[in-house]
């Protein structure tokens, strides 16, 4: 499967996950992304499939109703420009989504690792 | 190794701001999620246009049509259906706004916001608010429409929260970091012990109490009298225009000390419900209705008008709605979201509107207890009786107690120690009542009489219902329980609550209730003055009645046409002209005449007068005088009532105390009257020297704060507005400085904040089909973002008013006009 194909599968992914299940479901998939991934950048990529995932729900969302409404009153109460409001949307995936593919893979290393070792 | 310890740190804290509220942030994985999220939620706002979904208990399917105004068309087999279906519908638009209001009457909003609501929890449990609730619900026949609808209703609200889905939930709830609590039959009745505080709680004693402690008993006696001195009344006394019982004033006299020691008990009281009362700077908790006869009427039939002025609010305080059940009901109006039914509107035959009576249904009992710190018995002709104690907890969002309060009730009502006297309180709101039903009644009348009769035991708070139907028929009746008090009568004193002989004796029977129906001059009207003429019906009904200006006006209106429109009686709810300026321009004007004529030139004075006298007394938003007006106005009496003044204190509660405005035109007609004197000076003042010194004062704040005559500073829209705020008094969800036409003591009156007003305004023509228009301002759904949230304001704003749709069945309805159909089955129980 080529590489743009199999991110594009990573981030319908993230999409469907949060959709059926809820935003936590998001380091979840990039925890097992991670797992399952040979990539260097699995956890760089794995952020970016996880905004373009959410920046997808949002565009959904924006298509059936006055998002950007929503998005100009979100703003006004917490004190944000209505920018931040929506990179915080797309980042708050990423952050997610980067944290775990880059945590979860290294801590299974390290545990196989440590098995291989243990003499016991 | 770095990196894992970031990403682990990092992991973490994005977890922690997904799961848990930091500071004024919500959780933001919920808020942000964007499927099921504050953003889906935007997304869910749009009705698709066909819909199903399930109530459990419903007995057959209820048909929901949806119109362009997003009102509900509710077709329903019976009643009980009826009101699940209601119950569904306005928890899918105002659920956040129930539960809040609810809250607030209940006392346990800090469960949502913690300690710093705990002020305004605490007053309305301790006012007795949830007592009150409690006590009537137990009161309830289980069997009565009233409390069949509420149990129906809660199955309604109960089913739209089982069944919604995330992105349904209100993005204030996201905000709160809460989730919306099981709806209760209770619920309901918190919701109007909540509106009974806003409107029936109208004890006027406080003021005339703080007088005689200031000017004595007899000075206080005329300045707060029992009786309007203008008698434009809500049951015509016949005289065809305003009589004025205007007499000289008293001098101030000695302080009566016995007073000033009660002030400080009832000014603690009063402190915590000043907010629901009227004040004289015209953010009045008032109100407007009339009707027209045939004979009155172009089209020969009689047209009904109403505009209730609340707290307003987004959401709107009302909802509109039609019911039908096929041959049974057919109704249409407004009703408050939280409560079954229609309150104010029609029904194929009758309109109906109220205003509030402000009669005064409540008193107070210095009572002798047994323990000044904590009470268990209270005395009562000789004999110790049990105090019942309530304890109150007031928790915080995680369930943990953060205050515990005792309070005490004696037979007569709540008991609280004020000022070292322990006082009881005793208020028709409190007494067994079904409210409810009455209301729930009134859509089944058929003419004026039925109406009436429905209304007939109705308690509290006290309205002056109008009513008008197909026949012609129009009715009015000041209706509610008024006390009947032992001695003298009077309310506006404070009794000896050791002794029963200062019980309420009984209540006022409904045939001497102040009522008028088909009166000669063709039309009856009412804005919150004194319903009936002292003259003609001595009974007290409470004291220091709202100044009638409001009353005039529109009795002045309706005189002047014989042919009165529907159109008409649109335009006369935003009237923008005034009584109260009628009265006092003049005053004004010949004062400094006279003083120019007496050789005192003064080149300040000249200009306000000439500026003042250009207006047309009319409060337009382009006027350029009206602040003028208003300047001067604001002056007057914090110069004129210097002696009710303690210090230096001339802040808007000062004028809070001060007497109606009607007495400072009364005083104008003795011109050298010791009341003008200014004590704070040593030269001795009369009447125009006080009203060509508060033109000048207004004039030159006017320049100073708003620029030189004539400029924009001085435009009536920039100095007057309309602010509607959101509940939770978030800018972002509120809209804030609307300009409206209109000003103090004006039918649509426009107050210094601008949060109160026409709630909603409606015109009824009973032809031989009921046409019906209507506005108020808001919008239908509750959620910020909606098209449907503020859809109505710029119309309201204007003075528009939007044709009211009243299909017989589904089928009359123009599909062009429907944006959603909704169809209800009946469901599983849980």
């Amino acid at each position: 499967m080529n590489s743009f194909l199999k991110h594009l599968l990573l981030a319908e992914g993230f999409a469907v996950t949060t959709f059926g299940l809820g935003w936590w479901s998001v380091p979840v998939v990039a925890a097992l992304w991670g797992m399952a991934s040979a990539d260097r950048f699995r956890a760089r990529n794995a952020a970016f499939c996880a905004a373009v995932g959410w920046a997808t729900l949002l565009l959904i969302d924006a298509a059936r109703g006055p998002v950007a409404v929503m998005a100009s009153q979100l703003a006004g109460v917490m004190h944000l420009p209505v920018s931040v409001l929506y990179l915080a949307t797309l980042i708050f995936p990423a952050i997610l989504a980067w944290s775990a593919a880059a945590l979860v893979p290294s801590l299974t290393r390290y545990r196989r690792k440590a098995v291989i070792t243990d003499p016991g | 190794m770095i990196r894992r310890v970031i990403a682990a740190i990092v992991l973490a804290a994005s977890l922690w701001s997904g799961f848990r509220s930091s500071g004024p942030l919500p959780p933001l994985g919920p808020l942000l999620d964007p499927a099921n999220g504050a953003w889906a939620g935007a997304a869910a706002l749009n009705f698709p246009a066909r819909q199903a979904a399930t109530i459990p208990g419903l007995d057959a399917i209820v048909n929901v049509s949806i119109d362009d105004r997003g009102v509900p068309h509710i077709f329903a087999s019976n009643e009980t259906d009826a009101y699940r279906a209601l119950g569904f519908l306005v928890a899918r638009d105002r659920l956040f706004q129930m539960e809040t209001q609810t809250r607030a009457a209940a006392g346990t909003l800090t469960e949502w916001a913690g300690s710093r609501v705990l002020g305004a929890d605490r007053e309305s449990r301790s006012i007795g608010l949830v007592w009150g609730a409690e006590k009537k619900l137990a009161s309830y026949d289980t069997a009565s429409p009233g409390y069949r609808s509420f149990l129906a209703y809660a199955e309604g609200v109960n089913a739209w929260i089982a069944q919604m889905r995330p992105r349904d939930l209100p993005v204030e709830y996201r905000l709160l970091n809460a989730r919306p609590q099981e709806w209760k039959p209770i619920h309901s009745l918190y919701f109007l012990s909540r509106m009974s505080l806003t409107l029936g709680l109208n004890d006027a004693s406080m003021k005339r109490f703080r007088a005689q402690g200031l000017v004595g008993t007899a000075a206080a006696d005329a300045l707060f009298p029992v009786n309007s001195t203008i008698q434009e009344p809500i049951q015509p006394n016949g005289s065809g225009s305003p009589r004025y019982d205007f007499t000289e004033l008293p001098p101030p006299g000695l302080p009566q000390k016995s007073a000033t020691a009660i002030l400080g008990a009832r000014a603690e009281l009063y402190a915590l419900i000043e907010k629901g009362m009227r004040t004289e700077s015209g953010d009045a908790l008032g109100s407007n209705n009339w009707a027209v006869s045939p004979s009155r009427s172009a089209t020969g039939h009689a047209i009904l008008a109403g505009d209730p002025h609340l707290d307003l609010t987004l959401p709107s305080v009302w909802y509109e709605m039609h019911i039908v059940v096929p041959g049974k009901l057919d109704v249409a109006g407004v009703g408050f979201p939280g409560v079954p039914g229609v309150v104010i509107g029609f029904n194929r035959d009758v309109a109906w509107t109220f205003t509030n009576t402000g009669s005064d249904i409540s008193d107070f009992y210095t009572e002798t207890v047994n323990d000044t710190i904590s009470p268990a018995r209270y005395m009562l002709d000789g004999k110790w009786r049990n105090v019942e104690r309530r304890i109150e907890i007031y928790r915080n969002p995680d369930g943990d107690a953060i205050a515990t309060d005792t309070l005490y009730f004696t037979h007569r009502g709540p008991l609280r120690k004020l000022a070292g006297r322990w006082l009881s309180m005793r208020w028709a709101a409190y007494e067994k009542s079904h409210e409810p039903d009455n209301f729930m009644a009134l859509g089944y009348t058929r003419n004026v009489s039925q109406w009436l009769d429905a209304m007939r035991d109705y308690v509290a708070p006290a309205q002056n219902g109008l009513v008008a139907d197909r026949a012609g028929n129009i009715a009015i009746r000041s209706t509610g329980k008024y006390p009947l008090r032992p001695g003298d009568g009077r309310g506006d004193v404070v009794r000896d609550g050791s002794t029963s002989a200062s019980d309420w004796i009984g209540a006022l029977p409904v045939e001497r209730y102040p009522f008028s129906m088909n009166p000669a001059q063709g039309f009856l009207a009412s804005a919150n003055q004194q319903p009936v003429d002292p003259a003609q019906n001595p009974s007290y009904m409470g004291s220091d009645w709202v100044s009638p200006w409001r009353a005039m006006r529109i009795n002045s209106l309706l005189r002047s046409t014989t042919k009165v429109t529907p159109d008409d009686m649109r335009r006369f709810q935003t009237d923008p002209g005034s009584a109260r300026a009628d009265a006092f321009v003049p005053l004004f004007l010949a004062a400094a005449a006279r003083s120019d004529s007496a050789g005192r030139p003064d080149s300040v004075l000249r200009v306000a007068a000439r500026l003042l006298g250009a207006w047309d007394r009319r409060y337009v938003r382009e006027s350029r005088h009206a602040a003028l007006f208003e300047a001067a106005m604001y002056e007057l009496p914090r110069r004129t009532w210097d002696e009710l003044i303690e210090g230096d204190d001339t802040t808007a509660r000062a004028a809070f105390q001060m007497p109606e405005g009607q007495m400072l035109l009364q005083l104008s007609e003795s011109p050298r009257s010791v009341w003008w004197d200014d004590r704070r000076t040593r030269a001795r003042e009369t009447r125009d020297d006080v009203l060509i010194a508060s033109l000048k004062a207004g004039y030159e704040k006017l320049v100073k704060e708003k620029g030189a005559p004539g400029s924009d500073g001085w435009l009536w829209s920039r100095n007057r507005h309309a602010n509607i705020h959101h509940l939770l008094r978030m800018p972002a969800f509120s809209s804030m400085k609307i300009p409206v036409q209109g000003g103090p003591s004006t039918l649509s009156p426009s107050g210094g904040s601008g949060s109160q007003g026409a709630s909603w305004r409606m015109v009824v023509h009973l032809g031989p089909e009921i046409r019906a228009w209507a506005v108020y301002p808001g919008g239908q759904s509750g959620a910020p973002a909606s098209p449907r949230y503020r859809d109505r304001l710029s119309r309201w704003a204007t003075g528009a008013l939007e044709p009211v749709l009243f299909p017989k069945d589904t089928a009359a309805l123009d599909p062009k006009r429907i944006i959603s159909r909704l169809v209800l089955t009946p469901g599983k129980s849980r």
